[in-house]
């Protein structure tokens, strides 16, 4: 029972990252229509933005912030450098994010090189309750996700700019009859979704090691969150993101250990097959117009 | 008078010509196909430098002196991308378009085996750090002929390393612990290097008295946590982290958060990088390099041989060893060659280096070659002093003599 619980921690611990890229994918996917592989890229920059600060000199948490604001910078620069020219075409979008990944990539090993890059634990300690492990960075780490995710939602669902933005998806062209600035929306989606990948990469490297190709193995699960919660749907990144850190959990301990990300991408594929458009719905995603 | 001044005018157009070319000839083309970027960039680069060292060695030192002739080491160095498609083209363009004499690399098992069947049918030769090589190393294939009669592999079987691993590991550790270890846990990465290596150390570690359960990783994991709470719940002696130097720096932390063992073996982790990090446990913690210590060896000759690859530019990354698999291969290459006095046969090459004894920096016995194209030294044990991060204990393990029961050798 004991190592049950300490799985279910593990499953709260190993999904809130997830989370995280996942509402940044949702929205920037679902909402602005963007589909940006290089989401991956930004959170390891993020990474290796807080390493560097913080290896300079800087606080973890102000190194957080810069990493926030760096690389909200860097979505600013790529929407509208970039992503703009391709709205109409999601899949020159598609095929150009994955150009800027490796870009990004190349770049970092040539500012930082190749190797693996780690910073002292923030917050250092372990607390044992009833017999179960909870390390105090993690604990920390779901904490600031339960926060942000709280904010994402509350903006989105209730607020004014919310509803403005839920009408430039519906109806782009109607919206702007009415005053809406379509395309200032989009800009803000993408930079919003940026600035929690830099929050992502800060509080990664705060768990984990990072190197110049983390990003490439967490888009995979960033996208199969928010397809399984349903696009540009916070809460859905948030079931999606628990549902995949517990079957990565409970199939580590009772499944084939070498199959765990297998499982998770099979509930994936069964979800999207049950129930196409997410579990708790979405928008249709990019498309050409 | 005219026309004898255009003679000459013509003669020396001609000679001078000619010794542009000559000096042309002169270059000693040599491939290198290493991962520079992809997943397995933290031990391609290793590559990359130790070429770099050894050719600005030798050609500082004068060269390599060929019937008569000097040659300076060119490098044509290729980024495989961690990338088996890459890692063939790259091998294809080397022996094909720019003809390089011999190529070094790769890091990555498989691909090394894909690219010899492009070296071998041009007579190009081949020194690759992969132990797997010895499931294909056999008569047949290095026989005058075979596919493999140009390849080298440049660290020892691996029986033979896991064998000397194994027992340097249990001999640092047992005096640690309460009590003698028996079971032991093996976590490594679910892909080809992994598990063929794995299948050899499970054996040696049963050969040497443990119970052993292994429990194999997706190659790309960075949470370790459910899984190391499996094994946690194994009750281990010892959790030995093998084989990508990478994934045990980013699962070892977890691990002891976890208090997953009362004891670890890292491997492929270098005394250097495991201090450089700053990481500490109050548990009892070996680690062993490929094939020396970075950061602990005994040997006057490593640690001069690091300061200068350092020197170089060389990053300090968790495999700044796996370096060692490539470098002593260059002098002794050379040395072959001066000995043929021919950049144009490869065969009297291969005879040269088979029956060479060269003194290298990777083992104070003299490197050698067996009939199967395959080198044996030593592998170092490095046991971290609890609590500190920079305090090693060494142990030099020789290699057992035969592969234990259940190995097929190779």
């Amino acid at each position: 029972m004991q190592i049950f619980i300490q799985q279910l921690v593990n499953s709260l611990s190993v999904a809130s990252v997830t989370i995280l890229i996942g509402i940044g994918i949702t929205l920037i996917f679902g909402l602005a229509g963007i589909v940006n592989f290089a989401h991956g890229e930004f959170l390891m920059v993020g990474g290796m933005v807080t390493w560097f600060l913080v290896v300079s000199g800087l606080n973890f948490f102000v190194a957080l912030v810069g990493a926030m604001i760096l690389v909200g910078a860097l979505g600013f620069a790529a929407e509208r450098g970039l992503f703009r020219f391709t709205l109409d075409r999601p899949m020159n979008g598609f095929i150009m994010s994955i150009g800027l990944s490796v870009i990004l990539q190349h770049v970092v090993i040539r500012l930082f090189n190749e190797v693996q890059k780690t910073i002292p634990d923030p917050i250092s300690g372990v607390w044992m309750v009833g017999g179960v492990d909870i390390i105090a960075m993690r604990a920390v780490v779901v904490g600031i996700t339960v926060i942000v995710v709280a904010i994402t939602y509350l903006a989105i669902s209730r607020s004014r700019y919310g509803m403005a933005l839920k009408a430039s998806i519906a109806d782009p062209d109607t919206a702007a009859l009415m005053g809406i600035p379509v395309r200032r929306y989009v800009t803000g989606v993408f930079v919003y979704g940026s600035v929690l990948a830099g929050l992502g990469g800060a509080l990664m490297i705060a768990l984990f090691p990072i190197t110049p190709f983390t990003g490439s193995v967490v888009i995979i699960r960033g996208f199969a969150v928010s397809l399984i919660g349903g696009l540009g749907n916070v809460g859905g990144a948030v079931l999606g993101g628990l549902i995949l850190g517990l079957v990565d959990g409970l199939s580590a301990q009772y499944g084939y250990p070498e199959w765990t990300d297998a499982y998770s991408l099979v509930v994936m594929i069964v979800i999207l097959i049950v129930r196409p458009q997410g579990l708790l719905g979405g928008t249709l995603g990019p498309r050409a117009t | 008078m005219l026309k004898l001044g255009v003679a000459l005018a013509v003669g020396a157009s001609i000679a001078l010509a000619a010794q542009a070319v000559f000096a042309q000839d002169r270059e000693l083309k040599i491939g290198v196909v290493a991962a520079e970027s992809g997943s397995f960039v933290s031990a391609g680069n290793t590559i990359v430098a130790a070429a770099k060292l050894a050719a600005k060695q030798i050609n500082d030192a004068g060269g390599v002196k060929i019937g008569g002739a000097t040659y300076k080491i060119n490098l044509y160095i290729r980024d495989n991308r961690t990338d088996v498609n890459v890692t063939i083209a790259a091998a294809r363009e080397l022996v094909d378009d720019v003809g390089v004499k011999a190529i070094w690399g790769t890091e990555t098992h498989d691909f090394s085996i894909s690219m010899a069947k492009i070296t071998g049918a041009s007579k190009v030769l081949q020194f690759s750090g992969n132990s797997s090589l010895g499931a294909v190393l056999d008569d047949k294939a290095v026989a005058p002929g075979g596919w493999l009669h140009y390849t080298f592999q440049t660290e020892p079987q691996e029986w033979q390393r896991s064998g000397s691993t194994a027992k340097g590991v249990l001999a640092l550790l047992t005096p640690l612990l309460p009590q003698a270890p028996k079971h032991s846990v093996v976590f490594v990465g679910n892909d080809a290097t992994g598990q063929y290596l794995s299948s050899h150390y499970v054996k040696a570690l049963e050969a040497n008295g443990q119970q052993v359960d292994l429990v194999k990783y997706p190659p790309d994991t960075t949470d370790f946590s459910p899984l190391l709470t499996r094994i946690k719940g194994l009750k281990p002696d010892i959790v030995h982290f093998w084989y990508n130097g990478d994934s045990t720096l980013t699962a070892f932390p977890q691990a002891l958060k976890l208090d997953v063992a009362p004891a670890y073996f890292l491997f492929g982790v270098d005394p250097g990088i495991y201090a450089e990090r700053r990481l500490k446990s109050d548990k009892p913690v070996t680690l062993s390099c490929v094939p020396v210590c970075w950061g602990a060896s005994p040997y006057p000759a490593v640690q001069d041989y690091f300061k200068q690859y350092f020197d170089l530019g060389a990053a300090k990354g968790p495999q700044s060893s796996v370096s060692l698999l490539y470098y002593d291969y260059f002098f002794m290459y050379a040395k072959a060659l001066e000995q043929v006095g021919s950049l144009d046969n490869p065969d009297a090459v291969v005879d040269a280096i088979l029956k060479m004894k060269y003194q290298g920096v990777v083992s104070p016995v003299p490197l050698s070659f067996n009939d199967h194209h395959q080198v044996t030294f030593a592998t170092e044990v490095c046991l971290v002093q609890p609590d500190t991060s920079d305090q090693f204990k060494t142990a030099v393990q020789q290699p057992p003599p035969a592969p234990p029961p259940g190995d097929p050798g190779g």
